[in-house]
């Protein structure tokens, strides 16, 4: 029962970050709303009983990643007056709005086809460290050195592209 | 219950599609495909849950490794961008177009 609480605590937290995310016309205001969505989604996890992707989640990704951004976001020093005026704004959303809404009902009815299993804790060792790293450099080793293929490229691929700089003259 | 968690998924994907097509800033759109890739992971998980099987979580890893590799990368073009236009707006960012 009160699992099922803090699913519903969870999940309003994470809606209202993502809203706060494409409502906010600050991106500063809309990254730290989306800090928001990122830490509920990893109690999310815990609840699914996955001890490893909640630890990930919460260091990769609301750790890593969303401290990038922010600052690159501080980096380029972002006035009120540099932002896009988007005055339609509210136009292009009430028609993403009409044309998003009969896909997202006909993905819920094949949801709602699936068997609802509950969703207690599984022990055992199910999502723990060493289980997934068995799973991971087992069955999963070649896309795992692909991924490794991957993020090497693209630091390569971002050193090439920024960091240029004509010195002197 | 795992339906759900997997509403909850189709909710955050469709506010990340709508963040993507009704919003002009760079960093708004960035966070909005991020968004995406997260409900995505909650399905992962979910189903992983469900299945009692582990591949969803390391499939939820690789797709966290690939958010970080794109995050690296678009930052790079984003700061480029900004050097080259001094703005942040998506319509203006159309050089392919000629």
């Amino acid at each position: 029962m009160f699992a099922e609480w803090l699913y519903f605590g969870l999940a309003a937290l994470s809606v209202l970050g993502a809203i706060g995310l494409i409502l906010f016309r600050h991106p500063m205001n809309g990254a730290m709303s989306f800090v928001v969505t990122l830490i509920s989604l990893a109690g999310m996890y815990a609840l699914l009983s996955a001890k490893l992707m909640f630890a990930v989640q919460l260091i990769v990704y609301a750790g890593a990643i969303m401290s990038l951004i922010v600052f690159i976001i501080m980096f380029l020093n972002i006035q009120e007056s540099d932002l896009p005026e988007e005055k339609g704004r509210g136009l292009y959303l009430v028609g993403g709005v009409v044309v998003i809404a009969p896909i997202a009902m006909f993905l819920y009815k094949i949801v709602r086809t699936l068997p609802g299993g509950d969703t207690a804790i599984v022990g055992n060792g199910f999502g723990e460290v060493r289980n997934v790293g068995m799973i991971l450099f087992k069955s999963w080793l070649l896309p795992f050195e692909i991924i490794s293929v991957l993020l090497l490229v693209a630091l390569i691929g971002a050193v090439v592209v920024a960091g240029k700089r004509e010195v002197g003259k | 219950m795992i339906i759900n968690y997997l509403t909850l998924s189709i909710i955050l994907f469709c506010l990340g599609i709508l963040g993507v097509i009704s919003r002009r800033n760079v960093f708004t759109v960035f966070m909005s495909i991020e968004l995406m890739l997260n409900a995505a992971n909650l399905a992962f998980i979910t189903f992983a849950r469900l299945h009692v099987s582990m591949d969803g979580h390391v499939l939820a890893m690789l797709v966290i490794a690939v958010a970080a590799a794109e995050a690296a990368l678009a930052l790079a073009v984003v700061i480029l961008l900004h050097k080259h236009k001094g703005v942040l707006d998506t319509n203006i960012f159309s050089l392919l177009k000629g």
